[in-house]
């Protein structure tokens, strides 16, 4: 992909989702070697450098310096989403937020596969594709989890509860998204795919015998220009090496 | 390849069997290839398995040496690159432990608690810590390097079929793996003061541990040596890897740390002589790092119990 004009609000939906795939794959990252058993390290590290192309892909489309504008820029000028700044350090939670993420991601490509921008909705596609695998592995192994009486499904489901509040921050919509619809940049705004991930949610609790919380809301625009106090952390791994001489080639 | 029914349906071929020791080495001799199924000395399948399960435990502490770094990537497309490398890294380790599992004497989650309890053992360099990101490179450049050069030999006259075979995938991701290093290198080596400097340091702390992965000089009674699973002497490839890696580093203007290294008209490069209980100590988990990356690894594994137990359950 290459630069391209954008206008401000759908560079700003742009920057939003590359922030959160970028986020995603830095997280899922850190899972390489200590995952549960062999075979997940190797899924699991897979579906993290393809996250992280998503988001090479999406930042090509606004920058020609992809590495400064990733790392380089100061907190403020992220757009990331609560939910992929936060740290999880225990297999639970970083498997069900792998498994909400792809269930929000996949609406999300889905509402630019047609989009007026050409570059968005090929992107959209490309995309798309890798993540249908990406969502059959999260399905498979939630679904030998998730065997009712066990102890995994009870971790499984607290997880679920302990995270649907936050995973809704996926669904933050950028400023402006009003224009966006209107002019088919996306096709839906974030709230319409909100109400759809929910209803999924919804099914797949019946199924399998978890109670969930009442319907979260996403906050509103201005919480992409705000941080968590872990992105601090994340931010201080992903600039530790880069920052020690910016101008270099590393 | 089986073609019929009859011989896709039929059970693995009757393992050979040999009359004693003797024609057991008679057959390595003229280039036979043991098979899983073959009844082969006792002796010789422990030797062996011992062999591939080191070199397993290589592999995973390898990744996890280099895991530590991912996360500070100076770079999108370098940490999809140092992912993709530890992937195979982390490959090479379930590769090998499917074809030690299938010599009869552990199972992969024994082997793994073995490990993990730090009853059994793995390569010296995979001991010490990554302080930097030239730390990074340095595993990249001069411990790949060494792996790769190690790992070929025993590829080259490998007399166990199931090893060989998959070592001839090890070996060619691990040559990628090597000319990775080298562009990292390079990248360090003509850039700024910063990262030269960070480098020459990378390689005060890696270049010994580097050279001592091949090990003290071989006994003229190795086993490995006389079964055909070692293709040359550790001494030998010792060698070799000073040869080339001596002036490729001076090359770039480093300097190598090694007060004694000299060069022999006839010999070539030579180094000082090596100390060797820093290597029995550090294998012995007694390295600098050797109790945290234990203990990491360890405790990720018991706190994931509860996911294999699940499988286990649902399968």
């Amino acid at each position: 992909m290459t630069r391209i004009d954008l206008g401000p609000a759908a560079a700003e939906h742009v920057l939003a989702l590359a922030d959160d795939e970028h986020l995603i794959g830095a997280h899922h990252s850190t899972w390489i070697g200590v995952c549960p058993f062999l075979e997940e390290d190797l899924a699991f590290c897979s579906i993290a450098q393809d996250e992280l192309g998503h988001a090479i892909g999406l930042y090509e489309l606004l920058t020609d310096d992809v590495d400064r504008f990733a790392l380089l820029r100061a907190p403020e000028e992220y757009r990331s989403c609560a939910y992929v700044e936060r740290l999880m350090p225990g297999w639970a939670d970083a498997f069900v937020r792998h498994w909400l993420y792809e269930r929000a991601e996949q609406l999300r490509w889905d509402a630019l596969t047609t989009s007026t921008v050409p570059e968005l909705a090929a992107l959209a596609l490309a995309a798309d594709r890798e993540e249908a695998f990406h969502r059959r592995h999260a399905e498979q192994l939630m679904e030998r989890l998730t065997t009712p009486g066990t102890q995994a499904a009870a971790i499984i489901a607290s997880a679920v509860n302990d995270h649907v509040a936050s995973a809704a921050s996926l669904f933050t919509p950028v400023t402006d998204e009003a224009t966006l619809v209107a002019d088919g940049v996306v096709a839906r705004s974030a709230e319409a795919l909100l109400d759809d991930w929910w209803a999924g949610l919804g099914t797949w609790a019946v199924a399998h015998g978890v109670d969930l919380p009442p319907r979260p809301t996403a906050p509103g625009p201005a919480a992409r220009r705000s941080r968590t106090d872990d992105f601090t952390t994340v931010h201080g791994d992903l600039t530790a090496v880069i920052s020690l001489d910016p101008t270099a080639v590393w | 390849m089986p073609t019929t029914l009859a011989e896709r349906t039929a059970g693995p071929p009757v393992g050979r069997t040999w009359d004693d020791m003797d024609a057991f080495e008679a057959f390595l001799d003229a280039g036979g290839i043991v098979e899983a199924h073959d009844d082969m000395p006792e002796a010789y399948r422990l030797e062996v398995f011992r062999f591939i399960e080191l070199h397993a435990n290589s592999e995973l502490m390898g990744g996890l040496t280099e895991r530590d770094w991912i996360p500070k990537a100076p770079g999108l497309r370098l940490k999809q690159i140092f992912l993709a490398k530890t992937q195979d890294e982390i490959g090479h380790a379930h590769l090998l432990y499917m074809v030690a599992a299938d010599m009869g004497k552990k199972s992969r989650p024994e082997m793994l608690d073995d490990l993990f309890a730090g009853r059994t053992r793995f390569h010296n360099v995979f001991h010490y810590q990554a302080v930097t990101w030239a730390d990074q490179i340095a595993i990249a450049y001069l411990v790949d390097a060494a792996a790769f050069a190690s790992q070929r030999a025993v590829f080259q006259n490998c007399s166990y079929g199931p090893y060989k075979r998959v070592l001839k995938r090890i070996v060619a991701e691990e040559g990628f793996h090597m000319r990775h290093g080298e562009e990292m290198l390079m990248r360090l080596a003509e850039g700024s003061e910063i990262q030269h400097r960070m480098f020459q340091e990378a390689l005060d702390r890696w270049w010994m541990p580097a050279v001592q992965l091949f090990g003290p000089d071989s006994s003229d009674d190795d086993p490995l040596m006389r079964w055909h699973i070692k293709s040359q002497r550790n001494e030998t490839l010792r060698h070799a890897y000073v040869q080339k890696y001596v002036p490729l580093l001076q090359g770039y203007g480093f300097t190598i740390p090694d007060e004694g290294l000299r060069h022999d008209p006839d010999a070539g490069w030579l180094i000082s002589d090596i100390d060797w209980s820093e290597l029995r100590a550090t294998m012995r988990n007694g390295g600098p790092d050797s109790r945290r990356r234990i203990a990491t690894a360890a405790g990720s594994h018991a706190d994931t119990a509860w996911v294999r137990e699940a499988l286990e359950a649902a399968a």
